[in-house]
């Protein structure tokens, strides 16, 4: 390869970098107890990349996620989103945010909760948010589209879970931090969330960090599988998944995907053994 | 034991299911009327009570008159209780609704602040542990006769409840909402009105249902000690000196009313804002 070409790609590379974290460490002090949740991690989110966080708890994907989010400051580092400090893109309403939680507001009907967010700080954003036809085919994507009217309290958690992933997906945003969205629910719930999850994404595109605890959960949405090892908190591998878009559910009996799940259990098995040792 | 219990849950089950099913079933129609009127039940059957026992022990009318006795005489002079009970609603409607203004708007600067919460909790507390009974005359003092009393003792009273429940209110937002308004950078001004407010509202129906009776103690407690000649609570005072059981018993009717049709209205302003309340569909 030669100088020139190796250039090129580098600049090429930094184009297309949305989110780029470099030695980025962050340290909690809570009664005199220090954690160190994140140890000079790096890296690197391509523009539209599907990425997630997988890890032991505390191993700082929260704290991660938030970092990038502009919601935490960090006490060394970089954190660039789009070239430009993560508290500067969330003033521009970059981040559209999927908590643990559905995290709706019970006063609100459906349609009223999935604009909520959009209502917000209106007018910041420098990006076109989605109008209402769009925002009802997101809904009906998630099969709620005739639940416009309900009040939260009326659906299930399930449901309650759709509407919060259509509210992010709504707010038009170029990049999603979404935070084990799907821990709540119960294991067939679960793997059908996977794919409507892929199914708001395919229309809107994005860029999407997504922490998980399921090994299947992150094979099947990423494009990368980023993993974390704790105390201190770090990533210890990544691993690329090479499965085709759309995915579909029979890919999860293929041998590629077994093979990703195996490698990744390893990997997840190694960071633990290394940390009881230290 | 283990036998009651059995028998107990299957015979409730049963019951359960008709009222859910209640419109629509020819038999639900009757429970549902049944259970509409139910709260009728308990004052009228104690009215009954009441009525039955004054004529079996023979007790004298100016010792205590028979509810019956009650309502003719207050049929018999409607002018008088409609001009004193309209005064004396007037009064704790007024005290209420200063409570309400400076309870909140308390509520929302210890809510704002840890610093003003921690300063206005024993505050809070020794206004209420504090027997307004005691202090109710002082304050004539000090501020002289006439309405202005009675309205500080009728808001002083319900101060309180509205002040400590828009505090836990205001800050009963869940905070995932509060991270997500965070995450889209939402301002203060949002986050009060549009998140906290709403979450606060519950709390301050509870608040209004407590208030209700507290403000009209602190009205006719007010009329009292005033020297004013007007409202029930004067009625109540004037009627115990002339020793007029009726006319005694009749202001305490009349003040009931007041205080059920207050609490009415509240319950049907809170069925209509807090539809989306889990108090709200049992
Ligand atoms: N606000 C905080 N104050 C003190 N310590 C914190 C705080 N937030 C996180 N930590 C600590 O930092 C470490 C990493 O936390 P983090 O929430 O990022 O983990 P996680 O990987 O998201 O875990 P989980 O999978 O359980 O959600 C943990 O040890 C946690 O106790
Ligand atoms: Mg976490």
């Amino acid at each position: 390869m030669t100088v020139a070409s190796t250039i090129v790609n580098d600049v090429r590379t930094q184009a297309d970098t949305l989110v780029d974290v470099r030695g980025a460490s962050k340290t909690f002090v809570r009664k005199g107890a220090r954690t160190n949740a994140l140890d000079g991690v790096d890296l690197s989110v391509r523009r539209g990349e599907f990425v997630s966080l997988l890890g032991p708890s505390g191993c700082g994907k929260s704290t991660l996620l938030r970092l990038v989010g502009g919601l935490l400051e960090f006490d060394a580092g970089i954190v660039l989103v789009d070239g430009q400090p993560p508290a500067a893109s969330r003033r521009q309403k970059q981040f559209a945010l999927v908590p643990q939680s559905p995290a709706l507001l019970p006063w609100l009907t459906v349609r009223q909760n999935v604009g909520f967010l959009t209502k917000l700080n209106r007018g910041a954003e420098g990006h076109r948010t989605p109008d209402e036809k769009e925002v009802q085919a997101l809904l009906a994507a998630v099969g709620l589209d005739q639940f416009g009217g309900a009040f939260p309290h009326e659906l299930s958690g399930g449901m309650q879970q759709r509407v919060s992933l259509v509210r992010a997906f709504a707010l038009g945003a170029p990049i999603l931090l979404m935070d084990e969205p799907f821990a709540a629910l119960d294991e067939i719930t679960r793997a059908q969330m996977r794919y409507l999850l892929l199914e708001l994404w395919e229309r809107t595109g994005g860029t999407v960090l997504f922490v998980t605890h399921s090994i299947p959960e992150a094979i099947i949405v990423s494009d990368r599988v980023v993993v974390m090892a704790a105390r201190p908190g770090r990533i210890s591998a990544i691993e690329d998944i090479h499965l085709d878009r759309p995915r579909r559910d029979d890919m999860e009996d293929s041998a590629q995907f077994h093979g990703h799940v195996s490698r990744l259990r390893t990997l997840l098995r190694d960071s633990h053994d290394a940390e009881v040792q230290r | 034991m283990t036998d009651t219990a059995v028998s107990t849950s299957a015979s409730t089950r049963p019951s359960r299911v008709e009222t859910v099913s209640g419109p629509q079933s020819p038999g639900g129609g009757g429970r549902a009327l049944a259970m509409a009127l139910a709260p009728v039940f308990g004052v009228v059957g104690f009215l009954l009570l009441w009525q039955l026992l004054v004529a079996a022990l023979h007790i004298p009318r100016y010792q205590l008159p028979a509810p019956w006795d009650i309502v003719r005489h207050l049929a018999s002079d409607p002018g008088y209780y409609w001009t004193n009970g309209r005064r004396t609603a007037w009064e704790a409607f007024l005290g209420f609704g200063l409570a309400l203004v400076i309870g909140v708007a308390g509520g929302a600067l210890m809510a704002h602040s840890r610093f003003v919460d921690r300063a206005l909790q024993p505050l809070a507390v020794l206004i209420q542990v504090t027997p307004i009974i005691a202090y109710a005359p002082a304050i004539v003092i000090w501020t002289g006769f006439g309405l202005k009393p009675v309205l500080i003792l009728a808001s002083l009273v319900c101060v309180v409840p509205f002040l400590l429940n828009s505090v836990t209110g205001l800050r009963a937002v869940d905070p995932s909402v509060l991270e997500l308004a965070r995450s889209v950078d939402a301002s203060r001004r949002e986050v009060f009105w549009r998140l906290r407010v709403p979450s606060a509202l519950p709390y301050l129906f509870a608040a209004a249902r407590i208030s209700v009776g507290l403000a009209l103690i602190g009205a006719v407690l007010g009329e009292f000690f005033s020297g004013v000649s007007k409202g029930l609570g004067y009625s109540v005072k004037f009627a115990q000196s002339r020793n007029i059981s009726l006319q005694l018993w009749g202001s305490v009717f009349v003040l009931a009313l007041i205080g059920s049709l207050a609490t009415v209205a509240i319950g049907a302003l809170e069925r209509l804002l807090l539809r989306w309340h889990p108090s709200q569909h049992p």
